[in-house]
């Protein structure tokens, strides 16, 4: 590297309207990123479409559910146009149902001790390794950490993943579903997701003249500078469309909070 | 309010009013045998002859097709080997818990040791990705069992050999009231139960609970005398007739399988 010249880390291309841009350039590669939201917020529309632009410049991608069956989630998801089922059928994109897996590692019980915790960490990390995952999305790691009864073991469990992961040059997307997004929320379900994470990217709604809208904001990115401002998020047939939201938007905001 | 069953004139001579143990000698001891409807709990020690006595007893088999047995820890070979060894009927109703345990239950638990240890390969990696459901193996081998032995008609035989296999399994409360189902299915259709459990680790509430329930218990049991074993069933509870409480010595012959000892030994 010459002297005085930049450097600046290889970035994932998530390929989504406006967030590129949000993440001057998208994310860094091998990054763990927790893409918090509240329901509706359009957090698994997110983690797909960041993986079909990424089997479209093609990537192999993998996609874990664990909140509903992955029936459903196709079902749900091949109404956007930009959703292609031969993604899937061509192996492009991997959709694992974390039911099945489960039950083929013996983990279909309440809870997850140590080795039970090895055990799902060494079988991601395989799938990721033999067929050369670079992108892959938990959806969600909130459902998934609930069979982890203990924080450490939770802790753990996401700094190991997140580890071999980045070794393997696979850039993640940890779904976390939360009930608040305001300002003073937790970004995690169990508080220790947000430590552990490359990157944060809050998701919910706020209410502009009596419409609910989407708001996505990068709260932190490891490895990259980035917008923090919120961003109106619409859901459109063609993907994600990211847009800065209005200043008046957030003079309203801020006069709500004082009780003006 | 119980269901009440009409029985068959000829059934009821055909019957009577006892079912032998399949051992004619201990039948002599036991007035004839053991009433019809009775449900008896065999507690048993290792080594005492108490699975050769469980399939001893569903010889009479007076009608093959109601007669049950029902192993958690044989295979059929071994039972049917048994059987045409002592020359008793082989067409009655087998069902082998324990072998059709290992051949689903632990071959799955084996395969999925076999990914942890070993990892994914690329072929399971492809099938994981296209399984869009959980295969249903749970099988509920003590709902499947009692609905099984429920499903038979007056005047049944049935053996469960042993109920060791569920409490090791399941909720003990559960297993309890199961054996309470079936015991007022045995006494409504004047059938003929028996149902082994061995006494090691046994909870002494749940052996409470089994032996308030038995119409008959009994005990199987080995002790050593010099270099010999000594085997015994001892009745120790018999329902309504408390005179019919007794220890019985018995050895193992190859013509008649379980023989009681008529001869008092001299020590």
């Amino acid at each position: 590297m010459q002297a005085g010249s930049v450097y600046t880390r290889d970035r994932c291309v998530t390929g989504i309207h406006g967030l590129d841009e949000i993440l001057r350039g998208g994310i860094p590669y091998g990054s763990t990123v927790l893409a918090a939201g509240t329901c509706g917020s359009g957090k698994t529309t997110l983690g797909m479409e960041f993986l079909v632009r990424g089997a479209l410049a093609g990537e192999a991608c993998a996609h874990f559910t664990a909140t509903e069956p992955s029936v459903k989630l196709l079902e749900n998801i091949r109404q956007y146009a930009f959703f292609d089922m031969n993604m899937v059928d061509s192996g492009l994109i991997n959709v694992f149902d974390m039911d099945v897996l489960y039950s083929w590692l013996g983990l279909d019980k309440a809870s997850f001790d140590l080795d039970d915790v090895h055990a799902l960490i060494k079988a991601i990390v395989d799938i990721v390794n033999t067929i050369g995952v670079t992108r892959l999305v938990i959806d969600s790691v909130t459902t998934l950490c609930y069979k982890i009864k203990s924080e450490q073991l939770i802790r753990d469990f996401l700094f190991t993943l997140g580890k071999k992961l980045a070794t393997l040059g696979c850039t993640t997307i940890l779904i976390s579903e939360i009930t608040s997004a305001t300002e003073n929320a937790h970004w995690s379900s169990f508080g220790v997701e947000e430590a552990i994470a490359d990157g944060i990217i809050v998701m919910g709604d706020v209410e502009r003249m009596g419409h609910l809208l989407r708001f996505l904001q990068v709260v932190k990115m490891r490895g990259t500078a980035h917008s923090r401002a919120k961003h109106a998020i619409e859901l459109t047939p063609l993907g994600v469309m990211l847009t800065p939201m209005l200043k008046w938007g957030a003079q309203t905001d801020k006069a709500n909070r004082v009780g003006v | 309010m119980a269901r009440k069953i009409e029985f068959d004139a000829e059934d009821e001579e055909f019957f009577g009013k006892v079912g032998s143990f399949g051992v004619p000698k201990f039948d002599n001891e036991m007035h004839g045998g053991v009433p019809r409807g009775f449900t008896m709990v065999a507690f048993t020690d290792t080594g005492s002859g108490s699975e050769l006595f469980a399939k001893q007893f569903s010889s009479p088999a007076e009608e093959s097709e109601n007669t049950l047995y029902i192993s958690t820890n044989e295979g059929q070979q071994e039972i049917v080997r048994i059987f045409q060894k002592y020359d008793w009927p082989l067409d009655i109703n087998v069902r082998t818990i324990g072998e059709e345990y290992n051949s689903t239950v632990l071959e799955r638990e084996l395969l999925a040791s076999r990914y942890r240890l070993e990892g994914f390969q690329l072929d399971d990696i492809q099938r994981l990705a296209q399984t869009r459901f959980v295969d249903d193996n749970n099988q509920d081998y003590l709902t499947e069992v009692t609905n099984e032995i429920m499903a038979l008609g007056p005047y049944f035989r049935a053996v469960v050999d042993s109920l060791d296999f569920f409490l090791q399994r399941e909720d003990p409360a559960r297993v309890v009231a199961m054996v309470r189902m079936l015991a007022a299915h045995a006494q409504l259709n004047r059938g003929l139960l028996l149902i082994s459990v061995s006494t090691n680790g046994l909870d002494p509430s749940v052996k409470q609970e089994l032996s308030s329930i038995a119409d008959m218990v009994l005990s199987f049991q080995v002790r050593t005398i010099g270099t010999d074993f000594e085997t015994s069933m001892i009745v120790s509870k018999f329902r309504n007739a408390p005179e019919n409480l007794k220890i019985l010595v018995f050895r193992v012959t190859p013509e008649e399988g379980i023989t009681p000892e008529t001869v008092e030994r001299i020590a």
